[in-house]
């Protein structure tokens, strides 16, 4: 049985800024099986993002493969695209992006809205999730009324909500306390042994070692 | 329950910027209001001589011969001295009319107690009380009587009446064009027919008008009620085939009379409300088109300024069609708010226009539907950019740096 979630096979991108051309990654080889929690360190401007946004579909490579379990999607349309991050992928991010005016669940929720339909049990399960993640009191709070590492958790939850086979983040922790930092890499620790795969970027290398695997992106390229 | 979902966070995104929503929901209301009233206006002035013409029998079922051919009401361009008694004996005899009311008429110096001036006179038979649907205000109207022997009396119209020292006047003597004629009665009030006024007239029989006063055998025209259910075009048609027969015109002989239709005399007393109309509803339209364009700034404005969260929905799933769906939505919400306002604004207005001048203010789901169909088209046209400007975000912004 094929245990490989993703695969990258010298991939490119380059970005073209008026005149001037910036190749960002140089030919990025990578493999990543399913349940593992996966850490990519670097120095600013080494393609550390743009390497996350292709590995989560928001952008597509200059040149190069990439195989989503087991499939060539670089080559897909939007539409496709879309439907894969809204089925398969979660994302979590730095600066946490939850939508202001919703509350805790609905942001939860949301991925759903793009899914097609959302069942009593949908909201169940986000009530779960939450209060999984220790949210429980506050499913009905908005972001504003949430600390930075009640939102992140809340961010998380909805990554969560379609049960992807991938999570992404984007310097999770970038944005949080010393406190809050560690309760977000406890439970990313532990959805990482419950079998789910992450895909982590940080530069903190405190947060890296708690990841299973380092990997260092420098110019474009891996390191060992 | 997703449906639920979206639209709460359409209604909260919208609410989240309260100062956007407000300028573009004024900048349509404002147009609205404007389009509505004058549209509203516009059908109120109709309404009101068509309810004019209806309280003077002239409704549906009755036209109007008048002596003279052109093409519309005004000078004449034959002769005018065709139309005759006998004619009105042969178009009574017709199976669907149910009564003619001929008259004749001019303007004649008038004098009472030592004043003169000029009056408005008609001289009528007594069936023109029943064919106006009018009533006597005080004394009695002529009769067969003082028809056949051109009896000197006269009926006052109400406003004449008044003039001249109120309702005392019956049994008084005034002098038309150097002889004395008795009144015998005062009509009551009817009003005017747009700028029309038909209380300023008095009245005396038919044959003392020709023979006394114009010292003519012809008539002016003829008032033609229907039997109920006729069809207008068929009377109208049977009648000028008639007359044309009565009067020896064939071929390309023109009509030396016309026949009008209550249509017509609403489209002549409209005729500059409604040019004024068009006019104004133009300008309206401007400014509804102007809204747009603000509506058009304000949305892309606002879609800019949440990029970041547009960039989110992309990346966890949404479609470009979510996102155009998302912000037609929200447009169709201050379309309906505005539409709303409106139309209620309007009704407003056209209430505080009604003390000031003589229009009276028209309640109509009409003028609602108008005005949420106006304010839908204009929304959803000019939302379509900006949404659509929304769905293309790229969601690679979420991850900032390279």
């Amino acid at each position: 049985m094929n245990n490989i979630l993703l695969q990258l096979q010298d991939l490119h991108k380059t970005f073209q800024i008026g005149k001037i051309s910036y190749h960002i990654l140089k030919g990025v080889n990578l493999t990543v099986e399913k349940g593992e929690f996966l850490a990519v360190m670097g120095p600013s401007g080494g393609g550390k993002s743009t390497l996350l946004n292709i590995l989560g579909l928001l952008d597509k490579p200059s040149a190069g493969l990439y195989l989503f379990e087991g499939k060539e999607v670089s080559s897909l349309i939007m539409r496709d695209l879309a439907k894969i991050r809204n089925e398969k992928i979660g994302f979590i991010f730095q600066a946490f992006h939850l939508i202001p005016w919703a509350t805790a669940e609905e942001n939860v929720l949301l991925p759903l809205l793009y899914r097609g339909k959302i069942e009593r049990d949908d909201v169940e399960r986000a009530k779960v999730l939450l209060e999984r993640l220790g949210l429980g009191k506050h499913v009905n709070f908005k972001p504003s009324e949430l600390s930075g590492g009640q939102q992140q958790r809340v961010a998380i939850a909805r990554a969560l909500i379609n049960n992807p086979t991938l999570l992404l983040a984007d310097e999770p922790t970038g944005n949080l306390d010393s406190q809050s930092s560690k309760e977000v890499m406890d439970i990313l620790e532990e959805l990482n042994k419950e079998g789910l795969t992450i895909i982590m970027v940080t530069h903190d290398p405190e947060i890296a070692k708690r990841a299973g695997k380092v990997k260092i992106l420098r110019d474009g390229v891996f390191v060992d | 329950m997703m449906g639920r979902l979206l639209f709460k966070e359409v209604f909260r995104e919208l609410l989240a910027n309260k100062i956007n929503i407000f300028f573009i929901t004024l900048a349509l209301v404002f147009s609205l209001t404007a389009l509505n009233t004058i549209y509203a206006l516009g059908k109120s002035a109709e309404k009101q001589i068509l309810d004019t013409l209806a309280n003077l029998n002239f409704g549906k079922d009755a036209l109007l011969v008048l002596a003279g051919g052109s093409r519309i009401m005004g000078l004449t361009t034959t002769r005018t001295d065709t139309l005759l008694m006998d004619d009105i004996i042969a178009i009574e005899k017709l199976g669907f009319v149910k009564m003619t009311s001929p008259f004749t008429g001019g303007s004649v110096e008038v004098s009472y107690r030592g004043k003169a001036e000029k009056v408005r006179l008609d001289g009528v038979l007594p069936i023109y009380l029943q064919a106006n649907n009018w009533e006597l205000f005080r004394g009695k109207f002529f009769n067969e009587e003082d028809v056949k022997n051109f009896n000197k009396v006269v009926v006052l119209g109400y406003e004449i009446a008044r003039k001249w020292g109120g309702h005392n006047l019956v049994g008084e003597k005034i002098k038309i064009q150097d002889q004395y004629y008795r009144v015998i009665g005062i009509l009551e009030k009817k009003g005017s027919l747009g700028h029309f006024p038909l209380d300023e007239r008095i009245f005396v029989p038919l044959t003392t008008a020709q023979k006394r006063i114009f010292n003519q055998n012809y008539l002016r025209g003829v008032k033609i009620i229907l039997q109920e259910d006729t069809p207008l075009s068929h009377a109208e048609r049977t009648i000028r085939k008639l007359l044309r027969e009565r009067h020896n015109l064939y071929g390309i002989a023109p009509d030396d009379f016309r026949i009008v239709t209550p249509e017509m005399v609403v489209a002549r007393h409209t005729a500059t409300s409604k040019t004024l109309s068009a006019f104004l509803l133009t300008i309206a339209f401007i400014s509804l088109v102007i809204s747009g364009v603000i509506i058009m700034n304000l949305m892309t404005a606002s879609v800019e300024e949440k990029a970041g969260i547009i960039a989110l929905r992309i990346a966890v799933g949404a479609q470009p069609w979510h996102i155009i769906k998302h912000y037609l939505i929200s447009a169709l919400i201050l379309a309906l708010v505005s539409g709303i306002i409106g139309w209620l604004l309007s009704i407003l207005l056209m209430f505080l226009l009604s003390l000031l001048t003589p229009l009276k203010p028209l309640f109509s789901w009409g003028t609602f539907l108008l005005s949420l169909l106006f304010s839908t088209i204009t929304c959803i046209t000019f939302s379509l950019f900006p949404a659509i400007k929304a769905s293309r975000i790229d969601p690679a912004i979420l991850l900032k740096g390279l």
